[in-house]
Parts: C-alpha cells; structure tokens; sequence
C-alpha cells in the first residue's frame, strides 16, 4: 500500500545557530534571539553534557536497566522509588513514527527556521523507547513511516548542542 | 454492582447557562460566570441561596506566558462561589485533563456522598490578549528541557504527530476531514451564542487552509474565546421536583494514567490503546451498550479528536473513521445520520473545551434543542479531550 503523505514546502536546512549572542538593542527590552536553552539540572547534567560533545546518551535504571525517556522520579518500567538512572551512550539509531513540519513556532527563536521538520524516531535499543527532535533532512529526503534515521546534532550556543537526526538510508 | 456504578442514575441535570462567545469578552471572565451562574440557576428553577456545592475545572489551557488570575483569565469554584454571595457548603476544583467529565464527576460525587444538594458546575475559558499559546522563554528547565531546545512545544506538533501517524498508517488523506470540520461549523452557525454563528465553513474553505503543523491546518484547531456555561445538578429524587426534565447521569469514566512519555508526546497506539481502556470502563459503569447510544457527542478540539473518539467508542473499526465520516453519515441533518457533532462541538463554537458536547447532551436528552430538537434522543455521550488523557459521561433521559 502507497500511503499518500503531505507534500510540504520545502524546510530550509537547518543551520547552525550564531554562537556569539549579538549586542542588545539600546533602549529597555533586549531583543528575542535564539532558541530556548536548556538548563541542565542534577540528574541531566550528563545528558547535555554528553550532548555537547556530539554523543546521544539515554536514561537506564540502575534496578531494571530499562530505558526511560525522560527519567522520572519512579522508573516507568519496574516502579523503582530509587531508579538511580544514569545516561548511557546509545546507538543513536532508531525509526519514524510519525513526523510533523512546524510552520509557525509559539518559541522564540525559531522565526529564522520554519518550517522544519520535527520526527518521533523509535530508537533501537528498546520497543517504544521514543524521543522527539528535528530532521536537518531538506524535503527531497521526506520522511515516511520506518524510515532509517541516526542522530545529529545542532550547535545552538557555546558548549550547548540539541539531539536531532537525520535519514540514515535503507539499512 | 458492576464497577463505577455506584451512582449510576442518581444525579441529574437541571438547568443550564451560556454566555455568548466572543473572542475578547466586553467584560472581565468572572463578571460574565456570575451572569451565567445566575441564568443557570433560574433556568433550573431555583434560587442562588439553594446552590450549596459550586465545581469546576480551572484549566486555562494555554502553552503561552499568560498569567494567571481569578476571575479574569480563569474563574474557580471558589471565586464564583464566593461573587455569587451563595452559601457554599462544597467548593471544587477538577485538576485533571478532561475537565468537564472531571468535573461532573466531582458533583456527583458530591451530591452523593451529601457535601451538596444542589451543585453549580461551571466552566469559564479565557483568550488573552495576544498569541494564545506564544511563549517567549529563552530557557527550557524541567520537563521541558527534554522538548522545547528542538521547537517541540504546544498542542499544534502534539496533535500532527499522532494525527500523521493516523494518516499514515491507514491510508487516510487529510482531505477526508473536511466532512467532519464543514459538519461541526454548520451546526455551530445555528447557535445564536456561538463565536461562528452564521458563519459555516465549506470544504473547500477547510481544503484552501494553509498548513501551521502538518497536516494539521488552521480550521482542525478550534478558536480561543472567551465564554462561559453553568449547569445545575442534583439527587434524582429532588429533580423530579424542578421545571424541566432531569438528564441523568448514568456514569462517568476518566482516562487511566497515560505511558510514560516526553511533554505533550501522544503517540497514536498510547491514545487508542488507553482509550479503548477508558470507553470499556464507561459501559460498565453506565450500564449501557455501545449501540443504545443514539447521541455520541465526539470532542473536537482538534479534529483528529472525532477519528479517535469514533474509533474508541467502537463507532466504527480501527482505521476507518476517515471513510465511516463520509457521504452523510455524520450528517445530523440526515435521518440516519449519527449526530456525532449536532451541537457543533468546539470547531463551531470556540474553545469551549467540552462544554458543546455536554450541553447538547443536556439539551437534546430534556427535550430542550429546539429547532434541531431529534425525534429520538435517549442515550448520550459526552467526551473530551484525547481518549488516553481526557473522560466521558453517559447521560440517559430516565434514570438507568
């Protein structure tokens, strides 16, 4: 079965984003640049750095040594009230499931961006073990459903760079 | 006693209030709820004095940087409670998603257990001034850290996902959905108090609609306005005593708790797998079958919603909504037609949330619809929100 898909416009490439941020406006508000960063916490503090240096790594439970994405306070596997999750490096590689292309974004940040695609890739690892981020595919490579995908990474500010994926070919 | 029966058949609905929906009200949210709130109890015949349980659900369900204040961008039980000057005995508020079946279960539960005799439930929505859901954070800490750094953010992405995922899997093309948006504005433009009164949208309308999330267009998403509605519930005993015919509420049933995902990630297998979950226990606790049901008001805020609903409530096979939708048969203007939108749902009346479902089971089951009053109207459901996150209530005309 030929599943017909949207035929969107074409995203632009994704870009790296300006490292430097630029000089405020004079006056009151400075302006809204950039996209939101995050703001790594206790427990992801290794995920972004990891992150950072371009490496995709993955909460485990310390008790059941299943996956969870995000962790939480009690593991969505074993129901640990002490999962002691760790990031381990994953492969990186995973499916689509579904896929969207973002026109307006409510963020700030990314006017410069849309529209981009954003994919709900299945990694390998582990049944269901799911994770959103951007394609930085251009449309002539459009997702489809199980398509082959491996990570990539965007630089958005010094020593900060967000997961994201791009097709992997047919394996 | 089957499961959630306990109270089946022992609450109803006796009156009801809505106010006009505009885009930005005249005046602040919580004047318009007094208003409503007063109009709902005399509708049903009583005196504010005899309100002694007030519930709502105080969502203002936005993604945007709004704040939030009562009695302007949202109207708690108690804010209302206390400006209608009644003698609150009970005053609750329904934290979870789903509200108005939330919430109609917290009456329940309240004119049950003896809290209250007579309950106000209200809900009261709020669009603020600029971008409803634009948020200009420049962080992501949180939960958010995991989705907002890529521009996974508000409920336009978190319904593309499943609703491609949909169209994906069964073939369906996202042409087949203007049935289902021309048939919730066109009975929306007959509701004098709707934001799209007169204004019914045809399918080539919805066709022209450019893309904000694919495949989910500008007219799959309903409009933030300001409104609000009042109903008054009570025992079925003291109903029998009041002006209009008693809706009974023969059971309710609230989403379990959804698998454990990213913010807003609502992968279509967790939807139907916890929806058909959440529609078994409905049945048991309604006691009814799915084929009594002969007024399915399917939630519509975004209108992937009608194909899961559909689907979950075994209304038609998995994987078919996108053709049972067509050629009439949804059409409530057709006699064999399953009025599945003939209150217009919140395509056709704004972001009401489930307020258009409840009430037109209210309004069809006491006889009250008027114009698009059915011929036969004995049991409803009323739904909201996505299956795996929101409820649904069984409303019969007799006490089951």
């Amino acid at each position: 079965m030929t599943a017909p898909r949207p035929r969107p416009a074409e995203p632009k490439p994704a870009e790296r984003h300006a490292a430097e941020p630029r000089p405020a406006a004079s006056g009151a508000v400075p302006p809204v640049e950039g996209r939101p960063l995050p703001v790594p916490d206790a427990v992801s503090a290794a995920y972004w750095d990891a992150a950072a240096r371009h490496v995709l790594t993955t909460a485990r439970c310390a008790r059941c040594r299943a996956f969870a994405v995000p962790p939480d306070q009690v593991c969505p596997a074993c129901g640990s009230s002490d999962p002691g999750f760790a990031f381990e490096e994953v492969s990186g590689r995973g499916v689509v499931r579904s896929w969207t292309v973002v026109r307006q974004s409510n963020l700030a940040g990314f006017a410069a961006d849309v529209p981009f695609y954003l994919v709900d890739v299945e990694l390998v690892e582990q049944p269901e073990l799911r994770m959103i981020g951007r394609l930085l595919d251009g449309a002539a490579a459009g997702p489809r459903l199980g398509a082959p995908v491996a990570v990539a990474f965007e630089d958005v500010a010094p020593g900060v760079a967000v997961p994201a994926f791009r097709l992997a070919g047919t394996p | 006693m089957s499961p959630g029966s306990g109270a089946r058949g022992r609450v109803a609905i006796v009156g009801h209030g809505h106010s006009q929906v505009w885009r930005h009200a005249p005046r602040a949210l919580g004047a318009v709820a007094v208003d409503t709130a007063r109009a709902a109890i005399e509708d049903a015949g009583l005196k504010p004095s005899d309100i002694d349980g007030f519930v709502t659900a105080p969502l203002f369900p936005t993604a945007g940087a709004h704040t939030v204040e009562d009695g302007v961008s949202t109207v708690t039980a108690q804010w209302l409670a206390d400006h209608l000057g009644a003698a609150a005995r009970y005053a609750a508020g329904f934290q979870g998603i789903g509200q108005l079946p939330g919430a109609v279960a917290l009456a329940v539960g309240a004119i049950v257990s003896g809290a209250a005799d007579h309950v106000l439930l209200h809900r009261a929505l709020h669009n603020p001034p600029g971008r409803y859901h634009g948020n200009p954070m420049r962080t992501a800490g949180g939960a958010q850290q995991w989705t907002a750094p890529q521009g996974y953010f508000g409920p336009l992405p978190m319904i593309a996902l499943p609703y491609n995922e949909y169209l994906q899997r069964h073939g369906a093309r996202r042409e087949a959905m203007a049935t289902v948006v021309a048939e919730a504005r066109k009975n929306g433009a007959r509701i004098p108090w709707s934001y799209w009164y007169g204004k019914p949208l045809s399918p080539d309308d919805y066709l022209s609609a450019p893309m904000i999330s694919d495949p989910v267009c500008r007219y799959d998403c309903d409009l933030p306005v300001d409104g609000v509605a009042a109903f008054v519930l009570t025992s079925a005993e003291r109903a029998r005593d009041l002006p209009h015919r008693p809706v009974h509420i023969a059971g309710c049933a609230s989403a379990a708790p959804p698998r454990h995902r990213l913010p807003l990630h609502w992968p279509l297998d967790d939807i139907m797998a916890a929806g058909t979950g959440l529609v078994g226990r409905l049945w048991e606790a309604a006691g009814v079958r799915p084929g009594e049901v002969d007024l399915p008001q399917l939630y519509d805020g975004f209108s992937p919603f009608v194909y899961f609903w559909l689907e979950a409530l075994g209304l038609c096979p998995i994987g078919e909504a996108h053709r049972f939708v067509q050629d009439g048969r949804i059409d409530s203007d057709l006699p064999g037609g399953l009025p599945v939108l003939s209150g217009g749902g919140a395509l056709g009346n704004g972001r009401m949330h489930g307020v258009p479902q409840m009430l037109e089971c209210y309004l069809q089951l006491s006889g009250r619809a008027g114009p698009r009053q059915r011929a036969r109207a004995t049991v409803g459901v009323a739904c909201q929100s996505s299956p795996h996150f929101g409820g649904a209530v069984v409303y019969t005309a007799e006490p089951t």
